[in-house]
């Protein structure tokens, strides 16, 4: 029973390094051993965020795919967080990303911003600085002329509170 | 800080080509303030931030973004513009008590 147990842990940890060295392509070497991103998309955090996800999706799935969310794995100082969203969906009148969510578990304000976008941009790129309470996942969810829902979603481990 | 709330600067790439998607930054001074702060003695700190951005392109309104009080002091933000026409890019900043702020840059072609 303790082996089994004991290799039960074993697999699901070696499955969940393996995913997340296969989802840090994009990181910086020093970043990826830090970063903590599973296989699975994350639970909400709490029940104000469960029921922003709730009112974005109306239904929808909300799949991961088509979006970049770029943070530091670490961020010092909370009160200045760098974060840059960008997405490889088109950007024409027939077909474009019209919303931009940026959603951080566990701050006071959890729906951070929201960027509304129009063919007109030409490409869906946004950097900006956020501030961070504490460690938590964070969100950017992408959704679609033709309401097809997006996301990507990163831990940041927040040392200096930001927000008070 | 030296500027004064309001204070708003955009910057364009300098040679920019008709049709181009090109990247535009933008900045403007502001506390940004949470409502969750205090000062030394202890009094509440009111939220005051900006709450709402409006980004013109000639006649046609291109981007609008709403913020919390979650984005960081003298907020930046930057994104992307098809350049497929000379305009003035106009930018207004709204704050949750009313304060106004606009700043304009506009798009012309290097000439060949």
């Amino acid at each position: 029973m303790h082996s089994l147990l004991s290799r039960r842990l074993f697999l699901r940890s070696a499955a969940l390094t393996a995913g997340a060295l296969l989802g840090a392509g994009s990181l910086r070497p020093a970043d990826a051993l830090l970063r903590i991103s599973g296989p699975e998309d994350p639970e909400p955090s709490n029940e104000e965020v469960a029921r922003i996800l709730r009112e974005l999706a109306a239904g929808r799935p909300i799949r991961r795919g088509h979006v970049s969310l770029d943070m530091p794995a670490v961020a010092e100082d909370g009160r200045v967080v760098p974060v840059m969203i960008e997405s490889d969906l088109p950007m024409t009148s027939e077909s474009y990303v019209k919303d931009v969510h940026l959603i951080v578990d566990h701050n006071p304000d959890a729906h951070l911003a929201a960027f509304h976008l129009t063919p007109a941009i030409g490409s869906c790129a946004i950097t900006t600085r956020i501030k961070m309470k504490r460690t938590t996942w964070v969100r950017a969810i992408v959704e679609t002329s033709g309401g097809e829902l997006w996301a990507d979603y990163t831990k940041v481990l927040v040392t200096l509170n930001g927000c008070g | 800080m030296a500027n004064e709330i309001g204070d708003a600067r955009i910057r364009l790439p300098e040679q920019i080509r008709k049709g181009e998607v090109i990247t535009v930054h933008a900045i403007v001074s502001h506390p940004m303030d949470t409502g969750f702060f205090r000062t030394r003695e202890g009094d509440a700190i009111p939220a005051y931030f900006i709450k709402d951005v409006v980004i013109t392109y000639g006649d046609a309104e291109v981007a609008r973004f709403e913020w919390t009080s979650g984005v960081s002091r003298d907020p930046m933000v930057t994104f992307s513009l098809r350049a497929d026409r000379e305009a003035p890019l106009t930018i207004v900043w709204t704050d949750n008590k009313g304060g106004v702020y606009r700043q304009s840059a506009n798009v012309a072609f290097a000439t060949a």
